[in-house]
Parts: C-alpha cells; sequence; structure tokens
C-alpha cells in the first residue's frame, strides 16, 4: 500500500494521496514527532485544570485512566492510517461518506486545532505576561495576537532557525518538567505534603476522565497524520500508546501536583513562584511555538480535504489570522482564568471520539467480519476514480449521537460521558449498518467520485 | 541523499572525537555541581550531567558499531541532539534563583551551557549536511 501512481501531490504533505514507501520514517522518529507535539506549556497547564478538581493522587488516577483509553483508542487509528498509508480525513470518506467526512473533518480537526492554535497563542500571552506584568506589550491580550501573528508567520514560511531551535528544546522541556517537579516538592517541604494537599471540593471522576481524554481527543483521532509515515503498520500505534501513556499521565500529574504544592493559580505561576528562572519561562514560551506550527499544519490538512480549493499553505494563514482574532478576544476577556479552557476540554472529550469510534467499528468489525476484508491493507483504497458514499448514514447518525450522548451525560453527571459517547457511537453505527447491509437496505447515499488530485 | 563518497572512518573518528568531548564537558558540569556545595545546584548537575554523559557514551559506541553512513550518523545526530539540548538547560537553569549557585559556579555552568549548545548545533547541521542526513532522526 502506498502512493505509487504519478498523481501530482497539489496540496502538499500528501494531504489527499496515500503515502509512498521511499517518505517512511523509524518507529523511534515517528515516537519523537508526537512526543514534540506533547513538548508543550498546555500538556503541564492542563494538569493545572485537575489540581482544581482533584489532589495528586486522585489526578495520577484519572489521568492514567483517561490517558489509557486514549492510548487504545489512537493506536487502533494509528494502525489504520499505517496499513492504508493515507491520512485521517481520507479514512472517515468509507465510514462516512465523502460528503460526510467533511463534517468529521471539521468536527475533529478543522475546528478543534483552530481553537487548540488559539489557546496555545492565548498561554503563549499568560506565560509572558507573568514574565513582565507591567509591560503593555506583554498583556494577555496584546501579546496574544502579536505572538499568534509571529507564529502563523514562522509556519507559513517554514523558518528553520526557528524549527531547530524547538528541535533543540524538546529534550530539555521534558527535564525541565521533572526538574519542576522536584523543586515544587523541595519548596514546599518534601513528599509528605504533596500527598496532603487538594482542593476543598472534588469534581466526579467522570468528569476528570473526560476533561483528560477531551485534551488529547483530536490528536487521537488525526494519529493517522503521523502514524500514515511509519515504516511498520503498527509504528504509530506503538508509539502514540507509549507517548501518551506515559508521558501525558506524566506531566498531566506534574502540572497538577505544581500547581498544588505552590499555591499558585496555575503552573506558569508555579514556575515562576519556584525561581526557575526567566529562561524557564521564555523557554516554556518558546515550547508553543512547535506545537502551533504542528495545529496549523495538521487543521490545513482537514481544511484542504473539506473544501478543496486553496493550497496547504494559504489554509494556514486563514487558520492563523481567525486563531490569533480569537486568542486576542480570549485574552481580554477572560485573563488567565482556567474555566474556559476546562471547558473547553471537556467539551471536545465528548464531541471528538463518536468519529474516531465510527472509524475503528468500521474498520475493524463491519470491513472485516461482513465484509469479509481480512487483509487490513485492502479494506480501504484511495486513488483518482475511487467511487465513495457521498453520505455513508449509519456513520453519521451515529456520529452525531455519540456526541449527543457525551453532551447529555456530562450534564446530568452519568457516568463517564467519553466512554458513554464512544460506547453509543460504536455500538449504534454496526447496529445500523449490519441489519442494512444484511437485508439490503441502501444505506449509503449518493456517488463521490476521487478527482485527479486526490479530492 | 546520503553520500556514498563519505569517508567512514573519518565520520567514526568525528564522532568518537566530538562525543567524548561532549562526555567529559557533562562530567566537568558533575564536578562542578559537587563543589558547589549546594544540594540544589549538585541536583541540577547531576541530573543534566548526567544524561550528558549517558547519552554521549551510549551513542558514541553505537556509532563506532556503525558500518555505513546511516547507522554511524545516526547515533552521532541523536548524542549531538541530547547534548546541545541539556547545553540550552545549563544557559536557562545556572542563573535561575532557585538552584543558589554561587556566581563563580553559575557564570562557568552557563558559559558550559553555551558551549555545548554552539558545539552541538555546529555539528548538528555540518553532519546533517555532510551525511544527508535529516536532523530529525
Amino acid at each position: 500500500m502506498g502512493n505509487k501512481s504519478s498523481v501530482k501531490d497539489v496540496y502538499g504533505d500528501y494531504a489527499t494521496l496515500t503515502i509512498p514507501s521511499s517518505e517512511y520514517r523509524s518507529t523511534l522518529n515517528i515516537f519523537m514527532v508526537y512526543m514534540g507535539v506533547l513538548a508543550v506549556v498546555a500538556a503541564i497547564w492542563a494538569g493545572s485544570g485537575l489540581a482544581q478538581m482533584y489532589d495528586p493522587w486522585t489526578i495520577l488516577k484519572v489521568a492514567l485512566v483517561g490517558n489509557v483509553i486514549l492510548g487504545i483508542f489512537g493506536a487502533l487509528i494509528a494502525y489504520v492510517g499505517g496499513a492504508t498509508r493515507a491520512n485521517t480525513y481520507m479514512l472517515l470518506r468509507y465510514p462516512l461518506g465523502r460528503i460526510g467526512a467533511m463534517i468529521g473533518n471539521l468536527v475533529v480537526s478543522g475546528l478543534p486545532l483552530l481553537m487548540w492554535f488559539a489557546v496555545e497563542t492565548w498561554l503563549f500571552g499568560v506565560t509572558l505576561n507573568i514574565i513582565w506584568p507591567d509591560q503593555v506589550w506583554a498583556d494577555i491580550a496584546v501579546a496574544s495576537i502579536w505572538g499568534g501573528i509571529l507564529m502563523m508567520t514562522t509556519a507559513y514560511f517554514g523558518f528553520k532557525a526557528i524549527a531547530l531551535l524547538s528541535y533543540i528544546t524538546v529534550p530539555f522541556w521534558y527535564t525541565l518538567i521533572f526538574i519542576g517537579f522536584m523543586a515544587a516538592v523541595d519548596t514546599a517541604g518534601g513528599f509528605e505534603k504533596l500527598w496532603s494537599v487538594g482542593p476543598e471540593t472534588f469534581a466526579p471522576l467522570g468528569l476528570g476522565i473526560t476533561y483528560v481524554v477531551g485534551l488529547y481527543a483530536s490528536g487521537c483521532v488525526i494519529t493517522s497524520d503521523v502514524s500514515r509515515y511509519g515504516e511498520k503498520k503498527w509504528s504509530g500505534s506503538l508509539a502514540w500508546a507509549l507517548h501518551v501513556i506515559m508521558f501525558m499521565t506524566l506531566l498531566l500529574f506534574i502540572g497538577g501536583s505544581m500547581t498544588l504544592l505552590t499555591g499558585s493559580p496555575h503552573v506558569i505561576a508555579a514556575i515562576a513562584k519556584i525561581g526557575l528562572g526567566l529562561g524557564a519561562l521564555l523557554l516554556a514560551a518558546l515550547g508553543q511555538w512547535t506545537t502551533n506550527d504542528n495545529n496549523l499544519w495538521s487543521g490545513s490538512l482537514a481544511w484542504v480535504n473539506t473544501v478543496g480549493k486553496l493550497n496547504k499553505k494559504t489554509w494556514v494563514l486563514i487558520l492563523g489570522v481567525i486563531g490569533t482574532i480569537i486568542a486576542g478576544v480570549w485574552g481580554g476577556l477572560y485573563k488567565a482564568s482556567l474555566d474556559p479552557f476546562i471547558q473547553f476540554g471537556t467539551f471536545l472529550g465528548y464531541f471528538i471520539p463518536p468519529v474516531g469510534a465510527v472509524l475503528i467499528a468500521d474498520f475493524y468489525v463491519f470491513r472485516k467480519y461482513i465484509l469479509k476484508i481480512n487483509d487490513p491493507d485492502k479494506r480501504y483504497s484511495f486513488g483518482p476514480g475511487t467511487k465513495y458514499a457521498a453520505v455513508n448514514v449509519p456513520g453519521v447518525v451515529a456520529m452525531a449521537a455519540g456526541g449527543i450522548i457525551g453532551w447529555y451525560t456530562t450534564v446530568h453527571n452519568i457516568g463517564v460521558p467519553v466512554l458513554n459517547a464512544i460506547a453509543v457511537s460504536f455500538l449504534l453505527y454496526l447496529a445500523l449498518i449490519i441489519p442494512m447491509h444484511k437485508a439490503g437496505v441502501k444505506y449509503e447515499v449518493g456517488v463521490w467520485v476521487e478527482k485527479p488530485t486526490g479530492f | 541523499m546520503i553520500s556514498l563518497e563519505m569517508d567512514l572512518e573519518k565520520l567514526k573518528s568525528e564522532a568518537k572525537t566530538v562525543l567524548s568531548i561532549m562526555a567529559a564537558i557533562g562530567l566537568l558540569t558533575i564536578i562542578l555541581g559537587i563543589a558547589s556545595g549546594n544540594y540544589r545546584g549538585q541536583f541540577l548537575c547531576l541530573t543534566l550531567g548526567l544524561i550528558v554523559v549517558f547519552f554521549s557514551v551510549v551513542e558514541l559506541i553505537r556509532s563506532l558499531r556503525g558500518a555505513n553512513v546511516r547507522s554511524i550518523g545516526i547515533p552521532y545526530i541523536q548524542g549531538l541532539w541530547v547534548s546541545a539540548s541539556m547545553g540550552l538547560g545549563y544557559v536557562v537553569t545556572s542563573p535561575a534563583p532557585y538552584f543558589q549557585l554561587p556566581p563563580l559556579f553559575s557564570a562557568i555552568l552557563f558559559i558550559i551551557g553555551w558551549v555545548l549548545l554552539g558545539l552541538g548545533v555546529y555539528k548538528l547541521l555540518s553532519v546533517s549536511r555532510k551525511t544527508g542526513l535529516p536532523l530529525a532522526v
């Protein structure tokens, strides 16, 4: 499997094509790409959100459960990318239909990654404001705006110096987090103190797990964007699962612990309070750069596959401008408040996983056991002239139902909302498509023929 | 495109020299940390210094065992990457108030950090260009 034809990559980065074998990368390389995305303030900032809800021991448990869900879920989707060599937005054409996939793309990536770009830009503003609280240019809203413009510009032009500096930063970033944690424990009075701090009231565990899953839900469902490059089909699955279960859990735990131990409103304030230095904070700000490059890159892939017009670079500009405006407004209205961030993360947790659940149900169950396509490489095919349904009705219905159930059970605190959303989408898809297929009832509406550009 | 005319022995020799220098610098920072007499400074230097020494030595051994440009160059690049990153770490943390390093030690570690970072980045770009290997390996 892989793009062996002479189809031209008109949109860039194989946005609508499968990856040729000459572009395959090692499992370690795939792992480092995922780790690079995780090396960002938002990951430990998210721990601060958990600190508002739980004590350190509960944070660890909630983070582990949430990340195991992400690990398994993402690994399953990553394997689909590794087997087919296609990105997520192409894969969704089968379980949702070509037009259904456009909706799925926007739900999974197009809109969330735009929002993540805005969030990371806002966090950049928050970080600078901690360092220089009295400077106008470091006001959260102001810094968000010029920071967003800078990040968008470097992503558009691909400044190698910034890319190199960000690349050098990654190993030390993880070391700094460890050092910061030990420093927080030290200044608070030792590990005994760690297990005695916590908020006055605890949130339901299900809410926290949904929040954790929501933090990385978008990244989880789009693992194929990276795993399609893996030299082995399972390269992305292994790399994803390892990095999210081990390192994301640690980052959340450390971010939450640092916040509680220092009594700070959030982890960036904690880093400043401990006295880790101006350089550490500047590094945190720099850390936003690589991840925001990735956010714009992945988001533009989604929009290319949805709209089919304009190339990836142009979408980087469009998304960058919109995201910067959102960041500026957010910074102006909410300053450094965690509340909208927690709500955003929870919302993603019940809205995005249903899309992945439908893909998993289609690839691993329907195509394998009902359509009897045993070879994973053959379950999805792509290329000019390939015919897809315009809309796969069971897929779109299941995706919507899962999101609604996730929202409903969040509001009414029923079970673990994210698991409810995944289960409903997975089961409903199969409950609809299998009987319809066996009864000969048409479940796919319309036809879409893939164009020579891959769109 | 990997340069097929790359002198493998020359590449190995360079990897051996540069990574040995990195490891020696890492060891020096550990000694400085211990000598600083401050447990926070010792913790910092032991953490960063041990990472530099460990990765430099391991990648040096892997590099010397390599038989082609990829198997020599990739460990070499990885060793340089981690050492340069820890160099950045020394630059950022040695002046930080939390570590309470005496000014002389702080200044020396700050300079050593720049040396590690500068040497690492210079060699990364140079090796990548000569071997055709990408930085992100």
